[in-house]
């Protein structure tokens, strides 16, 4: 490989360092400033004159969003995880025709829009009384992510060899016990980064969350966010240290798995 | 975004008994998956039962929970005749921009970031935090950059032009949009690109030094071929996320200024949860979901490619 870099690498760095440095370090930067600060011809800050944004940002409201945020990302990762874990399994060793179709179903349920799932959802839920209930999103949310969790999931299932089931079978091990003690532990990375993965798509779900919830009041930290950016008159610092308290929690979760998620992502491609 | 690529079950050379084997294997684990699919059944395909039922009846926020009329294809000639030819030519600009601009801009980011040095890992990670991101934040931030006042217009102003209505204006609003899109979409399409370079042994590079080869000419002859078996696949993800996208759109033009940036996808919506016209909705969707099918009818096929040449 070049060891020294030309200058057109240089520039396509500097280049993609702007593009993603500038627009995160606005929003924190943004967050920090009073309304006035932001742009004195913008109206917005006419409806709130804000000293601090975060200060603003904390209150009661905010705590529940945050609440709710945490009850549906959580519980939207245990549920995929308890229900993708098993199925990826089992299609990573069944193979045959049943696989190629449940595959192929996998694949389309997966790339259906959610502009266009959220249309009959919103029907079914009304209908069996479970519009504004957080549950409705995390089954929502739940169905959503399965597809992608499975087909993640499956490859990492694949590479663990069926020996070593067999050598626990003759151990007298039952199946799910082989399951639960040699395959899982062996597949605990591709399980991380799927987890890793539908905790953050969970976390910033909004579609759902914005048209099932009735009100406001029960809306997690995305689809407050959702709502506010498209309202007439944002207040920009208030939005974006909204948007920063958002983000913290991925970060969290980013920093703590940042390699395996960089190595996992592509795993299916390198293979 | 969809991102698995995943060896089909194509096996060639086993033999007879051993299939029959791996039958017997299999079918004592049916019961594993059998949850996901009771889940599925309940949750994804039932919904979209009803998804064709109400593309055929008459479904306002009226009769949303009561009987609806049957009104056969009256939903579907009315999209027809409606907005949904053109908003099915803005769906096809966008993905083209969006696959184009977030390939290219991924291939180039791979190669410049292949290294080990200090700004290329440190880049790296900044950008898969951003793609990590929830689409919503990247919006927010995006829509207030190029706002009337926002950075991009404060630097154009400061170059002494006028200000450019990125986002209120029926031409610009589409490829505004596109362009954040295929920013979002890079990061990861860089990742991809990104390990399949990194395969490539450096005795590879050694000896095209050697040969006096010039850096666009490794580029040319060595990572751009080592990229190509991801390439098909990639191209077919990054065209869905495309086709899909919703929340940069919902987010920063909310399908305006006027129709400028409903996509097929996004007019669905709309038509069901602005106007309640839930069946014209549906009727729209529907027609997204058979364009759906068509794509993942060929991702199925280019993964099987990718399997055969690789």
């Amino acid at each position: 490989m070049n060891k020294k870099a030309g200058p057109v690498n240089i520039a396509v760095r500097l280049l993609l360092t702007l593009m993603y440095g500038v627009p995160l370090l606005w929003i924190v930067l943004t967050s920090f400033k009073t309304s006035a600060d932001v742009f004195s011809t913008e109206s917005a800050w006419f409806f709130r004159p804000t000293t601090a944004a975060y200060v603003n940002a904390f209150d009661g409201d905010l705590m529940l969003a945050m609440k709710q945020s945490v009850i549906i990302a959580t519980s939207t990762t245990a549920l995929v995880l308890l229900v993708a874990i098993p199925a990826a399994y089992g299609l990573a060793r069944l193979g045959g025709w049943f696989t190629t179709i449940a595959l192929g179903l996998l694949i389309v349920l997966q790339m259906v829009p959610q502009t266009a799932s959220v249309i009959p959802m919103f029907q079914v839920f009304s209908n069996w009384g479970m519009l504004d209930q957080t549950l409705a999103v995390i089954l929502a949310d739940t169905a959503l992510l399965i597809p992608f969790a499975v087909l993640l999931l499956r490859p990492f299932f694949r590479g663990v060899p069926i020996a070593l089931e067999e050598a626990a079978s003759i151990d007298g091990a039952s199946i799910p016990r082989a399951f639960l003690s040699i395959v899982l532990p062996i597949a605990r990375n591709g399980v991380a980064t799927t987890g890793t993965l539908v905790f953050l798509l969970s976390w910033g779900e909004f579609l759902y969350s914005v048209n099932f919830f009735l009100t406001p009041g029960k809306y997690p930290l995305s689809a407050l966010l959702a709502q506010q950016v498209s309202a007439f008159g944002i207040d920009w610092p208030g939005l974006m240290a909204l948007a920063v308290i958002t983000s913290v929690p991925i970060l969290i979760v980013f920093m703590s798995t940042y390699k395996q998620l960089r190595d996992g992502l592509t795993v299916g491609a390198v293979k | 975004m969809a991102l698995t690529m995943d060896e089909q079950p194509t096996r060639k050379a086993s033999s007879a008994p051993a299939l029959r084997r791996d039958k017997n294997r299999g079918r004592n684990r049916l019961y594993f998956i059998a949850p996901a699919a009771i889940f599925l059944a309940a949750f994804s395909f039932y919904p979209l039962l009803q998804l064709v039922r109400m593309s055929v009846s008459k479904v306002t926020s009226i009769t949303l929970n009561s009987s609806w009329a049957f009104t056969g294809l009256e939903n579907l000639r009315k999209g027809l005749e409606g907005e949904m030819p053109d908003a099915l030519g803005r769906t096809a600009i966008f993905v083209v921009v969006v696959t184009v601009l977030g390939l290219v801009g991924g291939l180039a980011a791979a190669i410049a970031l292949r290294g080990t040095g200090k700004w290329s890992t440190v880049l790296l990670a900044l950008m898969v935090f951003v793609w990590a991101l929830p689409p919503v934040v990247n919006g927010s931030v995006w829509k207030f950059l190029l706002g009337d006042a926002g950075l991009f217009n404060t630097v154009i102003t400061g170059l002494g032009m006028d200000t450019i209505p990125f986002l209120y204006d029926q031409s610009w609003a589409l490829m505004s949009v596109a362009f954040v899109n295929s920013w979002a979409v890079i990061p990861f399409n860089a990742l991809v690109f990104r390990a399949a370079i990194l395969t490539i042994p450096t005795e590879v590079f050694e000896a095209a030094q050697l040969d006096g080869a010039r850096p666009w000419q490794e580029i040319k002859h060595i990572m751009m071929p080592a990229a190509r078996p991801t390439l098909l696949v990639l191209t077919v993800l990054t065209v869905v996320y495309a086709f899909r996208s919703f929340d940069f759109i919902y987010v920063m033009t909310y399908g305006g200024p006027g129709t400028a940036t409903n996509t097929l996808p996004f007019l669905g919506y709309i038509q069901a949860f602005v106007r309640y016209d839930f069946g014209l909705g549906a009727a729209t969707s529907v027609v997204t979901v058979l364009l759906v099918l068509v794509m993942a009818f060929i991702y199925a096929r280019s993964i099987r490619r990718e399997e055969s040449e690789s």
